[in-house]
């Protein structure tokens, strides 16, 4: 019983969280581009930062102990990665006033893809027996059909789009349609488990980061991307999303008050 | 000089199985595990051996469908002790 009253909490924190981060940055909009452009360089970084706190403990909780233990250091990889992709954006735009895309937070941004396929595989290596063909084809169904809008896009850019801008903006959906594959795997093999939680955010998570590049790679190829456009409040619930679900596992796995091992020892005795 | 019955020995078999494979996931799944079963069912791992249905309830209220999975390894660490009732018995039970 206690268990569910935190879980509702949780779940009432994160839309508390979700719908003011999309309020922060509407209300940032109306006061003008400038304004919106720092407020959410800011958020972009309290979020990642959040992620990479978060990450941490789970591998102090974890200490690299079996499959999960190697799944939370991919993941601890990824989160630092993105706040490093986080922050050299903010310092393009905010301290040299330059055009962060592409710049070097490109190379943070993909090298997180990798590290959070990493975690996926290793979390979902346990139960990998428990993973059917039919589970698989559907999950790869779902995940290319993500990526298909953002190929389509890639053929009709502005003309003053290079090709290294192309496909580096049509490279982010479709990583993340690949990210995408493990991700429902793990939504359906943990159905009605505690560790359920954590996977639909960050199944939901990965999503959001699908519909923002996608949003982003459109924006971009119509010249109307700005920091602070609405797909930038999809962005940034990715983050929130990895957050709440990395702290809802840390929840779910965390040290008891005692160490029941002796006891248990002693009692079989 | 110490005698051991047969079923202690299963149990303590048993029981090293259980805590390998759910090691092999990472020791807080272990934990967990092992906090679950005291919590809900009053009981220790090595009871698996009697109440192997805990077990099943336990990672299944944990793991959801992927429960599966963690069964097999658990059959498969207890394969050439199967001749055992008790451990037939558990066996069956959790990969029901």
């Amino acid at each position: 019983m206690l268990s569910i009253s935190k879980k509702n909490e949780l779940q009432k924190l994160l839309l508390i969280t979700i719908v003011g981060t999309g309020f922060t940055i509407l209300v940032s909009t109306i006061l003008g581009k400038e304004v919106v452009k720092q407020v959410t360089d800011v958020m972009y970084i309290i979020a990642t930062a959040t992620f990479v706190i978060l990450s941490s403990i789970l591998v102090l909780r974890f200490k690299k102990t079996g499959d999960h233990g190697k799944a939370a250091l991919f993941l601890l990889g990824t989160s630092v990665s993105w706040f490093l992709a986080e922050t050299v954006w903010t310092v393009y735009e905010l301290v040299y006033d330059k055009n962060p895309f592409p710049s070097v937070a490109d190379v943070f941004y993909i090298s997180g893809y990798p590290l959070m396929l990493g975690f996926l595989m290793y979390y979902l290596k346990p139960v990998r027996k428990a993973i059917t063909k039919k589970m698989m084809i559907s999950a790869i169904l779902i995940s290319a059909s993500i990526a298909i809008p953002s190929i389509y896009i890639a053929y009709s850019p502005e003309p003053d789009i290079t090709l290294f801008e192309n496909v580096l903006a049509t490279s982010y959906p479709i990583l993340d349609s690949i990210i995408f594959v493990p991700a429902i795997i793990g939504i359906a093999l943990f159905f009605r488990g505690e560790v359920n939680f954590t996977w639909s955010l960050i199944c939901i998570g990965i999503l959001c980061f699908a519909v923002g590049d996608i949003g982003f790679q459109y924006a971009t190829f119509t010249n109307t991307y700005y920091t602070g456009h609405p797909v930038d409040i999809i962005l940034m619930w990715s983050y929130i999303l990895f957050s709440f679900g990395v702290y809802d596992h840390v929840r779910i796995f965390r040290k008891s008050g005692k160490s029941n091992e002796n006891s248990q020892l002693d009692n079989w005795r | 000089m110490m005698t051991f019955q047969k079923s202690d020995v299963m149990k303590a078999l048993t029981s090293i199985a259980i805590q390998k494979v759910l090691n092999d996931i990472s020791a807080p799944a272990y934990e967990k595990v092992s906090k679950k079963l005291q919590k809900e069912y009053k009981c220790y791992i090595p009871d698996c051996y009697d109440h192997p249905e805990y077990l099943e309830s336990v990672l299944k209220s944990i793991f959801g469908n992927a429960y599966t999975a963690i069964v097999d390894q658990i059959k498969t660490e207890l394969a050439e002790h199967a001749d055992d009732n008790g451990i037939n018995l558990l066996i069956k039970t959790i990969a029901r």
